[in-house]
């Protein structure tokens, strides 16, 4: 690349967006580092420039302007570009060992990766274990090399009650937790609500982690929920129970795929939200699912009526079938 | 009996309480103990367990029985309860004298005349009963509750910390656990000052083998050394007691029993002494913590075999290759250990581009992982005579077949084994065997994905079996993908339908611009959420890329692997 790379992270921005866009591994990498020998922060390169850069491709993905092969070429993008700029400051560790790690089934990894290498650079000694770490890999890691800390990230607040299984079993290797993610709810109410520390992003990561003793297992005895468990239960049921009035001939084999993929989500989000008692997650999964199939032009009737089967179905599930009443209003919003 | 003998012999012959001085302040003075006519009721009330005193509403005794005096010495008629020098009686339990009592009070009306009466129960024996049995239940529920807190860490200095950190403050106000020295040196961890406003702080240190307290080394050597042998002092010289008052701190040192040997020992210090009971506490509590470490070291030592056979058997990073890019995912079946039955490699040849592979052996876990190690081994050291990768998979299947049939235990492989060299026109040109594997895919420039003719049989089944093999060009930016069975065969959807090959084509259309990792992390997530958490079999993808020549790779393996970090 022969142009002149900008030095402020403002103007880098723009480029940096058309990089990912090219799926350009290297245009990419010059920018970064450019930024990085004009004397701007490491942190800030990460926090101000790839975060936000990434959550501009998250946004486009979800109003279909970019296809989910777009958004994965330029998530990889971002991922080489915080390893170079790892590579490049290669801080010293000067504090005691953090692993940090996405739960089973979490592949969004750049934005643990990001608060990862944050961490390095406050000078803990920091072991990323990467996307989608299988909870018994996870805990054999800890029993093996004792850290500090484990800090587990999830994305997804539909997958709360598989994240709360993996913190347990962290925890009863005697190494404390400290999650974060979007899935504990922009204020970490649900991490509140099952008793676990939360930070809102890096920074505040590494001041938690600071402190002597930050994991103190409280609360979630609610979490003994016979209302839950039957939803877990009734899971393919009321999948099928959706299919059967879905006129599946007109759809392509892929299409069908998709649609039992999204009738999986809304399960599973009112689940998880029936699992913290929180009606607002499945608002909130509601509200996203709507900007998502409405950009695809999925008539979002369809979704109503799915809606209107499930909640009949969940009869004797006083606080699923309130959830779902009460989300259809958004589905029209 | 009548009830003037009863009266008048006052049972026993003790001194018959005279009425004192009537109590003027005090209402009316009643005078002696008022005879029955019904019943002897002194007897009965004499021999109550519980002891009873009368008096009037305003508080001066009318009457009181026996063993109420015996509970309060200065007990007369005619007087208040504070004029006879006891403190009030209140409904409940209280202490009077040096006995424990519990009072009940009850109003009596009899002929328009009330009296108060109170019923005052000797409990001192049944509270010191109870005592001590909370006592033993609550040693009890912390041994109970020491073990399974102790059982949770697996790894020794985790372990030794948590062993610290419960023993205090139960056990002492300090608590110093040492391991056994190797190579000359111990190491230490101690908890203290542990109370209701925080945990425990804990710290720790080394000591050389040579400055251990005497007092340490007996324990090691399983002696309970007793309290007389200066132990406060030896401890506070190694440094563990602080700024304590030697002369008001009682310590006790206790081995921490290993299968073996004593696995380390464990010190307490607190202000009061220990009784037998505590003795048996701390005993208690040391076995647990000395299995608990005595796990963690054998967890140790296993982890570090396994890891270092794991290491051997994972798939290796290939090699940067001049016009290829390599891309790898691999998720094993058993996910606590990083190795399957799947495997994949590259290897850069002598005269220019390189030879790759991906396969599948029959088994799963560990003894799959090993016979893949021999495949690879095989393969590694074939290669250096032949670089056909058809004649390659023949050689490979007799080597594999001498051996399987030596150790007689039939195992077979599939694979595609393919050599990649530049193509005069720019892009790679491949060549591909396979030995009974699934079809490779490739991605075009146009983003349309075409499947590889390509068959053959299985490796390590017959003799010279028939091994296909085919040639495939890939311009630049065009990636050919092999893959596991694992891949389609793994069952998802709503009812656990296989994922299969169509589905798979599917989600690489139009994928053509990713880079090789994307490509090949982007199919071990499709795969992971079509799973949705099911169970499934080892799964590995391998792609090859034709980038151009001059395309920089010096980032290409920026990222470590994240196995490869474990």
């Amino acid at each position: 690349m022969t142009a002149v790379l900008d030095r402020t992270l403002d103007g880098a921005y723009p480029d940096y967006l058309r990089c990912l866009d090219d799926a350009d591994e290297t245009g990419a990498i010059d920018i970064a580092v450019a930024l990085l020998d004009y004397g701007v922060p490491a942190d800030r390169v990460l926090l101000d420039l790839v975060a936000p850069a990434q959550a501009q491709v998250g946004e486009w993905w979800a109003r279909n302007e970019w296809s989910v092969a777009q958004e994965h070429a330029a998530t990889h993008v971002s991922e080489r570009v915080v390893a170079a700029v790892a590579a490049t400051v290669r801080p010293r560790p000067s504090r005691e060992r953090i692993v940090v790690a996405c739960l089973d089934g979490e592949w969004h990894a750049l934005p643990a990766r990001l608060v990862a290498e944050v961490l390095r650079l406050d000078g803990w000694d920091v072991t990323f274990l990467g996307a989608s770490v299988p909870s018994p890999h996870l805990v054999s890691y800890l029993h093996r090399h004792d850290p500090r800390a484990v800090l587990l990230a999830c994305a997804l607040p539909m997958r709360l009650p598989h994240a709360f299984r993996a913190i347990e079993a962290c925890r009863r290797t005697d190494v404390p937790v400290l999650v974060g993610g979007r899935a504990f709810g922009a204020d970490g109410r649900w991490a509140r609500k099952l008793g676990v520390a939360w930070a809102a992003d890096a920074r505040a990561a590494s001041a938690v982690l600071a402190t002597p003793a930050f994991d103190v297992p409280h609360g979630a005895s609610f979490l003994d929920d016979a209302e839950y468990a039957g939803l877990v239960a009734a899971r393919v049921e009321l999948i099928d129970l959706a299919l059967d009035r879905l006129d599946l001939a007109r759809y392509s084999p892929p299409q069908v795929d998709a649609t039992v993929a999204d009738l999986g989500y809304i399960v599973d989000s009112l689940t998880a939200a029936v699992y913290v008692d929180d009606a607002t997650l499945f608002g909130e999964f509601v509200s996203w699912m709507r900007t998502v199939l409405a950009s695809r032009k999925v008539p979002l009737q369809t979704v109503g009526s799915t809606f209107d089967v499930m909640a009949g179905r969940l009869r004797d599930f006083p606080r699923a079938r309130a959830y779902l009443r009460g989300a259809a209003p958004r589905l029209a919003a | 009996m009548s009830t003037a003998d009863v009266a008048g012999s006052e049972s026993g012959g003790r001194p018959v309480p005279t009425a004192a001085t009537p109590d003027r302040s005090a209402g009316t003075p009643v005078g002696r103990r008022r005879p029955s006519v019904v019943l002897p009721a002194a007897t009965v009330l004499d021999n109550f367990r519980e002891g009873v005193v009368v008096t009037d509403p305003a508080g001066v005794i009318r009457e009181f029985s026996e063993p109420a005096l015996r509970l309060m010495p200065g007990l007369a008629v005619g007087r208040t309860l504070a004029g006879c020098g006891v403190n009030p009686l209140t409904v409940g339990e209280q202490t009077v004298g040096d006995r424990r009592v519990r009072c009940r009070r009850v109003e009596l009306t009899v002929g328009g005349a009330t009296s108060i009466a109170w019923y005052v129960e000797d409990v001192t024996d049944a509270v010191a009963r109870s005592d001590a049995l909370l006592a033993e239940r609550g040693r009890a529920r912390f041994l109970a509750m020491a073990s399974q807190k102790l059982g949770n860490p697996l790894h020794e200095d985790r372990a030794a910390r948590a062993a610290v950190r419960l023993a205090v403050p139960t056990l002492g106000e300090v608590a110093v656990v040492l391991l056994a020295p190797r190579r000359g040196r111990a190491r230490w961890w101690r908890a203290a000052g542990g109370d209701a406003d925080g945990p425990a702080l804990v710290d720790g240190g080394v000591l050389d083998a040579d400055d251990m307290p005497a007092a340490v080394e007996q324990a090691l050597r399983g002696e309970e050394p007793s309290e007389a042998d200066w132990l406060a002092d030896q401890f506070a010289d190694a440094g563990w007691l602080g700024d304590r008052d030697l002369t008001r701190v009682t310590v006790r040192v206790v081995a921490l029993p290993g299968s073996a040997s004593a696995t380390g020992a464990l010190l307490v210090a607190r202000s009061t002494d220990l009784d037998e009971h505590d003795m048996d506490m701390l005993r208690g509590f040391a076995a647990r913590a000395g299995a608990a470490l005595d796990a963690a070291v054998l967890y140790r030592d296993q982890a570090e075999v396994a890891e270092t056979l794991q290491n051997s058997l994972a798939p290796t990073e290939p090699p940067s290759v001049g016009g290829v890019q390599w891309g790898a995912a691999y998720r094993p079946a058993q996910s606590s250990l990083r190795i399957g039955g799947d495997f994949y490699g590259a290897h850069e040849l002598p005269e220019g581009g390189a030879l790759f592979y991906l396969g599948d052996v029959s088994g799963k876990g560990v003894d799959a992982a090993v016979f893949t190690g021999q495949i690879r081994q095989g393969l590694q050291a074939l290669r250096r005579i032949e670089s056909d990768p058809a004649r390659l998979l023949t050689l490979l299947n007799d080597s594999v077949l001498e051996t399987t049939r030596a150790n007689g235990h039939g195992r077979f492989a599939t694979m595609v084994l393919g050599r990649a060299h530049p193509a005069p026109g720019g892009g790679l040109s491949l060549t591909l065997a396979s030995g009974g594997h699934l079809p490779p895919v490739v991605i075009r420039a146009d983003g349309s994905v075409e499947t590889v003719d390509l068959r053959g049989m299985l490796i390590g089944v017959v003799p010279d079996p028939r091994i296909a093999a085919v040639n495939v060009q890939l311009a630049a930016g065009e990636t050919c993908l092999l893959f596991s069975d694992g891949v389609t065969e793994a069952r998802g959807g709503v009812r656990g339908e296989q994922f299969g090959a169509t589905r798979l084509v599917d989600a690489l259309g139009g994928c053509q611009r990713m880079p090789a990792p994307a490509l090949a992390e982007r199919v071990e997530q499709v795969i992971g959420d079509w799973l949705g958490g099911r169970n499934h079999d080892d799964i590995a993808v391998f792609a090859v890329r034709a980038v151009s020549p001059g395309s920089p790779t010096r980032h290409l393996h920026a990222v470590p692997d994240r196995r490869l970090a474990s």
